[in-house]
């Protein structure tokens, strides 16, 4: 129990952390800001289309399109706030709860995306987390740094990479449950990537670049099938070292954006490497440009005159 | 103390899923079933599209029939048939392509059911039958 709380709670920087709001944030807050209208628009469809799930099963009827729309809004203030680290203790929590309803809604419109599960996750955990402690308005407020938590940074991290895991594991085990080890011969997945092109095709969408090339060779589905289960069941063991970390996530990686060519299908958290962030060094970006504004600063300062 | 409250929770939630049967999808606790379930190539389906007065089709994007997603905007068809709605909807469609330059030449809006099978259509462009469920006229 001790070795697993010592690798639980190992330290880690403030910086990473803040690194991880600050991405997570901002990209929470264009997701948002960026499909209030489509949202809007969603919201719109009426009660025929409304099938709640998750908390706004709250719901018995749908709201006023209007009020989504607010709440969409009031939620894109909340995320910058937690973006910038302002007031983090009381904007965080309330971005979060904003954020896991705004997209909840969103989904409870007769389809369920997989596409932002992920990052509600992720901003519910951030803003239980002293993530604002490093780069933040509350930091620069506070003038000196902030001493420490007692339990560090580091829990926040593996619980943000833990949940990445998670994630990727479900996938395979509901594959494993619903069809079997025959999921693995490829004609499952070869099917699944033919039916949703055709989706596409006839309602007015484009398909996948590789889509029909593949399609043409069976056998390859049976490697793409075997590496897809291998990889989503294998996503734990990117927790252990910081070598299967980065390996693991440049897999997952790969395989979002073999979604994207076969199917058309964007993740964007991932395929931005947002999902992966907890399990990188993600704070020395940030160090690299603040380290170059303040080489660049102290360039401009005149050198000191000889003699 | 906290640290580990929240820890144990998070996780757990992420992973109460698997307690469920895994076609139980829900937001944003879901147990990923996409892509799982074992699926013909054959598909049925309700799809609308433009039709020129020369007789050329025209796709309409999905944001036309009411979501810029695809799944959605089947869906909205979808409900609309069991409604007994797709003549509103076919309607509202219209009108979305009338204020749409490049939907200039589209006169008529039909919505139909195709029965097709994916890889003949995307591999040898062989459509299978389509039943006309409703048509309707662009307004100009």
């Amino acid at each position: 129990m001790k070795r697993i709380s010592d690798w639980w709670f190992a330290p880690a920087p403030a910086k990473r952390l803040a690194a991880v709001r600050i991405l997570v944030g901002a990209f929470g807050l264009v997701w948002v800001g960026g499909r209030l209208m489509e949202s809007y628009a969603v919201a719109q469809l009426g009660g025929a289309h409304f099938k709640p799930t998750g908390v706004v099963r709250l719901l018995d009827v749908p709201l006023p399109p209007s009020v989504t729309l607010a709440i969409g809004i009031v939620t894109c203030v909340l995320l910058a706030a937690f973006t910038l680290g302002a007031a983090y203790r009381i904007t965080a929590p309330l971005a979060a709860v904003g954020l896991l309803w705004a997209l909840t809604y969103r989904n409870s419109f007769g389809m369920i995306f997989h596409t932002e599960n992920l990052l509600v996750m992720h901003v519910l955990a951030l803003a239980c987390a002293p993530a604002a402690d490093a780069w933040s308005i509350d930091r620069v407020r506070r003038g000196a740094a902030a001493p420490a938590p007692e339990a560090g940074y580091g829990w926040i991290l593996k619980l943000l990479a833990a949940i990445t895991a998670a994630t990727y594991m479900m996938a395979g085990i509901a594959k494993l449950r619903i069809a079997g080890v025959a999921w693995l011969d490829g004609e499952q997945l070869r099917n699944q990537i033919a039916v949703d092109n055709l989706r596409k095709a006839l309602l007015g969408d484009s398909i996948a670049p590789l889509a029909t090339p593949f399609l043409d060779h069976p056998a390859g589905f049976t490697v793409f099938s075997i590496m897809t289960i291998v990889l989503e069941l294998g996503a734990p063991l990117a927790l252990l070292h910081p070598r299967a970390a980065k390996s693991w996530a440049l897999m997952a990686w790969g395989f979002h954006v073999g979604v994207v060519f076969l199917m058309n299908i964007w993740f964007p958290y991932p395929l931005l490497g947002l999902a992966y962030l907890p399990l990188l060094r993600c704070e020395r970006p940030f160090d690299w440009v603040i380290g170059w504004r303040q080489r660049r600063r102290a360039g401009n300062v005149p050198p000191p005159t000889p003699g | 103390m906290f640290a580990a409250v929240v820890s144990i929770a998070l996780l757990g939630a992420t992973l109460e899923p698997l307690i469920r049967e895994p076609w139980e999808d829900g937001f944003p606790l879901s147990p990923y079933p996409m892509f799982a379930f074992k699926r013909p190539t054959k598909l049925s389906m309700e799809y609308a599209f433009g039709l020129t007065a020369s007789g050329e089709r025209k796709a309409l994007t999905p944001r036309i029939v009411g979501s810029s997603e695809v799944l959605q905007a089947l869906t909205v068809l979808q409900r609309a048939r069991s409604r007994g709605e797709l003549p509103q909807l076919c309607a509202t469609i219209a009108g979305r392509v009338a204020e749409i330059e490049h939907y200039d030449d589209v006169t008529e809006i039909r919505v139909v059911n195709g029965t097709h099978d994916a890889v003949d259509f995307l591999m040898r462009d062989i459509r299978g039958p389509e039943i006309q469920l409703t048509s309707c006229t662009v307004p100009r």
